[in-house]
């Protein structure tokens, strides 16, 4: 029986591992999505739209929660934490709107 | 090898008219949605400071059927917590143009911008037209003139028409939501792509030939909106749209987003009120002439709403058979040869439309002297289009 249970995780360890090798460079970037898309959507929601703060966060969230939200209503930014990662995105005017602060 | 034996001894058996060729390889000459006497119809107005408002009643429209169309899409029918249900930001009807219909809800307003997501590709169209008619760039150029990712043997044969098209055989997958792993269309707008959008979308494998197969791809709008940069020169590009486009049309309130290289985001981030949005729509519906400018070259608006050429030699899935690709428009035809239904069976044949994200819909009805604009932001896709259309489609009663 221990056995069985030895080989089901070494083969289950096999799976998961082969999965994430094979899809590396998706798995690499997904955690950045959630804090992206908030700060970025976010951004163009209220700087570029003009809708309300609370009218922005209902556009914004996603299934994941976020982990920090700040709004620089002086600088134009908004930086949101999520699933480990941070993204600052930038108004920069009436007519380019908004753009990330930096890679990824 | 056996089974087919069979199907062909089958065939010589049985009628032959039953087996023959399959259909999907039947050639089909690409159908359009343009009639040219419903697109150079006499204005005696142009919008470009505002529009002129109507009663319906006398433009042959049935305010009873209005107030249907109104009813649909204004009334809630999910909760905002859940952000269930239609949800629609706004309306705006347009009848030889003249303003007849106009409506707003959830803090959206006449003058507040809304994000189109993806009508936003429908906007580049009129991009590359212009360049075309100034002769910056042309459908037969091979996209490798200007984009450096693109001059490698394996990928000299896509041309600009490939991917105005959406068949540039380039690989990509277009799921938002549904495959957020895998998803090239969200690591392009928020992550491993977002520096450089054209690139990313050009290192992609090719995987069909150039004008073969039909898919959607977000990518191969931002790869477009490189090339047309590199065409122009950025200094050019960067103003290009607001000199050649919105300040012609009067579209006063635009906002364009690019990603971290300078490149617009055709593909998505294009933010403006809905009534500016109607008048690009009616630019089509006058075959690309604006108060006597020709701002689109001849035989673009026809081009434009002609199937792509490859569609038809694309397995459709149901979705695909949904699609019908005009050039970053979306057509209403069908492909009535193989019975494959227009995707609006209610609204006339020849609907075009530019579609985005979320609900985010531009209609133009040509037979019916319409342009209609829908925003909103559904999140569950109970928005039905057919039923929308239908009823205000059904709302003409005269002068078609």
């Amino acid at each position: 029986m221990k056995k069985v249970v030895k080989w089901l995780v070494v083969l289950l360890v096999l799976f998961v591992g082969g999965f994430v090798a094979l899809n590396w460079v998706h798995i690499k970037s997904f955690p950045g999505i959630i804090s992206a898309f908030y700060a970025k959507e976010f951004c163009s929601c209220f700087f570029v739209e003009g809708l309300s703060e609370e009218a922005c966060h209902n556009y914004a969230r996603q299934w994941v929660p976020i982990s920090s939200f700040t709004l620089n209503k002086d600088e134009k930014t908004v930086t949101v934490g999520g699933l480990g990662r941070t993204t600052t995105v930038k108004y920069t005017g009436e007519r380019y709107g908004c753009a990330y602060a930096h890679d990824p | 090898m056996k089974k087919r034996k069979v199907v062909i001894g089958g065939c010589l058996l049985t009628l032959s008219f039953f087996c023959g060729a399959p259909k999907e390889q039947k050639p089909v000459e690409p159908e359009t949605a343009y009639k040219k006497e419903y697109f150079t119809r006499k204005r005696d107005y142009w919008p470009t400071q505002d529009w002129k408002v109507k009663k319906p009643a006398e433009l042959g429209m049935d305010e009873a059927k209005l107030a249907e169309v109104r009813k649909y899409a204004f009334t809630r029918t999910g909760d905002e917590q859940n952000r269930a249900g239609i949800r629609t930001d706004g309306v705006v009807i347009i009848r030889n143009g003249y303003l007849v219909y106009e409506e707003y809800a959830r803090g959206y307003d006449r003058n507040r911008k809304h994000h189109i997501w993806s009508d936003t590709k429908s906007v580049l169209n009129a991009a590359i037209g212009i360049a075309v008619r100034d002769g910056k760039i042309s459908l037969e150029d091979s996209v490798g003139k200007y984009v450096q990712e693109m001059n490698t043997p394996e990928k000299k044969d896509i041309k600009i028409k490939h991917l105005l098209e959406m068949s540039s055989g380039l690989f990509w997958d277009e799921g938002y939501e549904s495959s957020p792993l895998k998803s090239l269309v969200i690591a392009m707008l928020y992550t491993r792509g977002r520096r450089d959008m054209g690139r990313f979308a050009a290192e992609q494998e090719v995987v069909h030939p150039p004008g073969q197969r039909f898919y959607y791809s977000s990518g191969t709008s931002n790869l477009l909106s490189l090339a047309l940069r590199h065409a122009l020169g950025d200094e050019r590009y960067q103003t290009y749209f607001w000199d050649e486009l919105y300040n012609i049309l009067g579209m006063r309130h635009v906002t364009m987003e690019r990603d971290m290289s300078g490149t617009f985001v055709a593909s998505s981030y294009m933010y403006l009120p809905p009534r500016e949005l109607a008048k690009f729509g009616f630019l089509y519906l006058n075959d690309g002439v604006w108060d006597k400018k020709r701002v689109l070259p001849e035989g673009w608006v026809k081009y434009t709403v002609t199937m792509a050429s490859a569609y038809y030699t694309t397995p459709l899935t149901p979705t695909l058979a949904k699609d019908n690709p005009g050039a970053h428009w979306w057509l209403n035809l069908g492909i009535p040869e193989r019975g494959v239904a227009p995707p609006w069976p209610r609204a006339p044949r020849d609907t075009f439309a530019a579609e985005g994200h979320w609900g985010q819909f531009l209609f133009v009805i040509p037979s019916l002297d319409l342009v209609i604009v829908r925003t909103g932001d559904d999140r569950d896709g109970s928005f039905d289009v057919n039923t929308f259309l239908g009823l205000i489609s059904e709302s003409v009663k005269e002068g078609k």
